[in-house]
């Protein structure tokens, strides 16, 4: 079920996790784990709760030990080399983890100074983050008193203080609206498309679209890794796609189908092997076989309904 | 950008300012920091009454010689309340073994006791106390109030009606008010209470509310939250020390013969070290509760053996062992010598170096201890 993706030499991976375990007394977290997610992509990585997410985050930053296996960042193995990962890490936990009794300001600016800013450089730095998450006027209320999205918003700001290579964000738009869950997407764009690398976990499978490449993690372990397409068509063994016609029409005779998944007198949902190439090839058939196509076209399946898929294949 | 070297020693200062900034916005703090000591001050200055048992070391000066004099120091004996570390024959012995702190008191018989008595004329002994600890010279005083009392009926009852009065000297100055000599407890106390609680949770509080994960993903190392952390509650909290001063000496008109440098010197050598305690039950306590419960279990135990209700020359040897290592009992000792007696530093020395010792063992294991992990 799991495919490897061999880096090629050159390359380095942002993570690269191997064998990964943590086991909390006889609970196993996260089993046995591998990951790879490679420079300048959005990773998402999904599951239920307590599927071992967090735990995984928590290997990659360091912030707990594994039991068994490593995790390299940038090459670098995190257990052996933490200080200079840091410097490349932004972390956004999934817990607000900031101090309730400073600032907005002064939380930016402690921050920005543990990472070794000073003088106008850090000024700057603090500066900009607050306008770009419409803090500024805030700057001076106190981190407790914010609102859910302002507490988020300075998270990720304080996540981006030191610029890292690499942002790590743990279900970053729990409890945020609707438009400020939208400008965060676009935000993680934005960095993307300036070589940044983003591994981000979520509960919301419209937005894990968005991501690049994607893991499913149940029970500790990854159960499909890939595009959103290719999982959606791991999940179903192909593609979807729906025919309406007129006449009679048997669609075990069509070329490319591996599954009916609906049939009525004039309509069928069928799952091809790839909508791409084999709808012409549907549609000729079916034609040649008598029936008139009034309709032939992909059906869009959501994230959700493959997951559902995956999910009731482990149990 | 700057040099590497320079960045790691900066790293110390944002932390020292975060966690000052902190302790100002918490009224928890500014309730301990501020009212505590002034509180505990005036309920002692009001209110306390001192207590003590067991056996005191005490030497006698027999000027008499003579078989009346025999029979006051067997009785003495008899009593089991003293423990009579000599018998000598000048009053200037007499005085310096209390001077040098070895006994409480030195008790002196007369040279013309034995043919008083046997004359049945009234006579006396003179008990010269160490007044500096009040509550064992009160014990001392009421024993040998009653051993003169009892040794008076056997005398009677002898060779005629007459009466004995034992006359009581103080030492270290005729002038010390009871609240002048509680000063050290006072301070001990305060100190110890104060400091030890308020840093206990600062870590443990961190892992409980989350902050911690978020802070361990910057390069700060262990030695730069163990010290930024002492540095930043020991700024907080030395005004501690100073407020009760100023209480007892403004409210009480308390005058200590110490200098004041000395006295600061001595209380923020202990001041030290209840936060390094406090460190140290921070880094292994797993909530702010916890800690709390192991900083009162600690106070408890420290006033306990630190020779503050009963000295700890009467103690028992386990008990010995268990008061030599609570540093409070040298931090007592050394600022009863310097507050009451006007000792120098110097002459504390050993007692600071011992507190010092257990200063840098608390941080060696919190330093050694602190995880920087999250869990």
């Amino acid at each position: 079920m799991l495919e490897i993706i061999e880096p090629s030499v050159e390359e380095v991976l942002a993570v690269e996790a191997r064998g990964l375990t943590k086991k909390f007394g006889r609970f196993v977290a996260v089993d046995h784990l591998n990951l790879n997610i490679r420079k300048g992509e959005n990773f998402g990585l999904l599951g239920p709760n307590g599927a071992g997410k967090t735990t995984t985050i928590r290997m990659i930053t360091g912030v707990i030990k594994p039991t068994e296996g490593y995790v390299k960042v940038f090459g670098i193995d995190v257990a052996k080399e933490r200080k200079k990962v840091l410097r490349l890490i932004g972390y956004m936990p999934q817990k607000f983890s900031l101090y309730e009794d400073l600032t907005v300001e002064e939380n930016l600016k402690l921050y920005g100074r543990l990472q070794g800013l000073i003088g106008s450089a850090l000024k700057e730095r603090v500066r900009y983050l607050l306008e770009k998450f419409y803090l500024w006027e805030f700057r001076r209320r106190l981190a407790g008193k914010l609102s859910g999205g302002m507490k988020q918003r300075l998270a990720l700001a304080t996540a981006l203080v030191h610029n890292p290579e690499l942002l790590i964000l743990d279900e970053p738009t729990a409890g945020v609206d609707p438009p400020l869950r939208r400008k965060f997407w676009e935000y993680f764009r934005e960095l993307n498309s300036e070589g940044k690398t983003i591994l981000v976990t979520t509960h919301y499978m419209d937005e894990a679209e968005n991501c690049d490449r994607l893991a499913l993690m149940n029970r500790g372990r990854i159960i499909a890794e890939g595009t959103p397409q290719e999982i959606k068509r791991k999940a179903l063994g192909g593609d979807l796609v729906e025919i309406k016609f007129e006449g009679n029409l048997d669609p075990l005779k069509l070329p490319g189908v591996k599954l009916v998944v609906e049939g009525t007198a004039d309509r069928y949902l069928l799952v091809v092997e790839d909508a791409g190439s084999y709808l012409p090839q549907v549609v000729r058939r079916a034609e040649e076989l008598g029936a008139k196509v009034l309709v032939a076209s992909p059906v869009y399946v959501s994230l959700e309904e493959a997951f559902i898929r995956f999910m009731g294949e482990e149990e | 950008m700057i040099e590497e070297g320079l960045r790691k020693g900066l790293r110390i200062i944002p932390i020292v300012d975060k966690e000052i900034r902190q302790l100002i916005r918490d009224p928890k703090t500014i309730l301990m920091v501020l009212l505590m000591p002034i509180a505990v001050t005036i309920l002692f200055g009001y209110g306390y009454g001192g207590k003590g048992a067991g056996k005191y070391p005490i030497t006698v000066v027999d000027l008499d010689g003579r078989e009346g004099a025999f029979k006051f120091i067997q009785e003495l004996k008899n009593s089991k309340m003293f423990e009579i570390k000599a018998v000598y024959k000048s009053k200037g012995q007499g005085f310096s073994s209390v001077y040098s702190g070895t006994v409480y008191a030195s008790l002196i018989i007369p040279e013309t006791f034995t043919e008083d008595l046997m004359r049945g004329r009234p006579t006396r002994v003179e008990l010269y106390y160490d007044a500096s600890n009040p509550s064992v010279a009160q014990m001392i005083m009421q024993a040998v109030g009653v051993v003169t009392q009892q040794y008076q009926e056997w005398a009677a009852s002898k060779f005629g009606t007459f009466t004995i009065k034992p006359m009581f000297y103080t030492i270290y100055g005729p002038k010390i008010e009871k609240i002048e000599s509680f000063i050290p407890i006072l301070m001990a106390m305060i100190l110890q209470m104060v400091p030890t609680s308020l840093i206990s949770v600062s870590i443990c509080r961190e892992r409980e509310k989350g902050t911690f994960e978020q802070f361990i993903m910057t390069p700060v190392r262990v030695s730069d939250i163990i010290f930024g952390k002492l540095a930043a509650y020991f700024l907080a909290t030395i005004s501690d020390a100073i407020l009760s001063l100023l209480t007892a000496i403004l409210l009480f008109d308390v005058k200590l013969r110490g200098s004041f440098f000395d006295m600061a010197m001595v209380s923020t050598v202990f001041l030290l070290n209840s936060l390094s305690l406090g460190l140290l039950i921070s880094v292994f306590s797993k909530n702010q509760l916890q800690a709390y419960q192991a900083s009162i279990f600690s106070f408890i135990i420290f006033i306990l053996f630190s020779g503050v209700f009963v000295p700890v020359d009467v103690l028992s040897p386990e008990a010995k062992l268990i008061a030599s290592l609570v540093p409070m009992y040298y931090f007592v000792t050394a600022f009863r010598s310097v507050s009451l007696k006007g000792w120098g530093l110097l002459m504390v020395s050993e007692q600071l170096l011992t507190i010092n010792i257990f200063t840098l063992v608390f941080l060696l294991l919190s330093l050694r201890f602190l995880r920087m992990e999250v869990i």
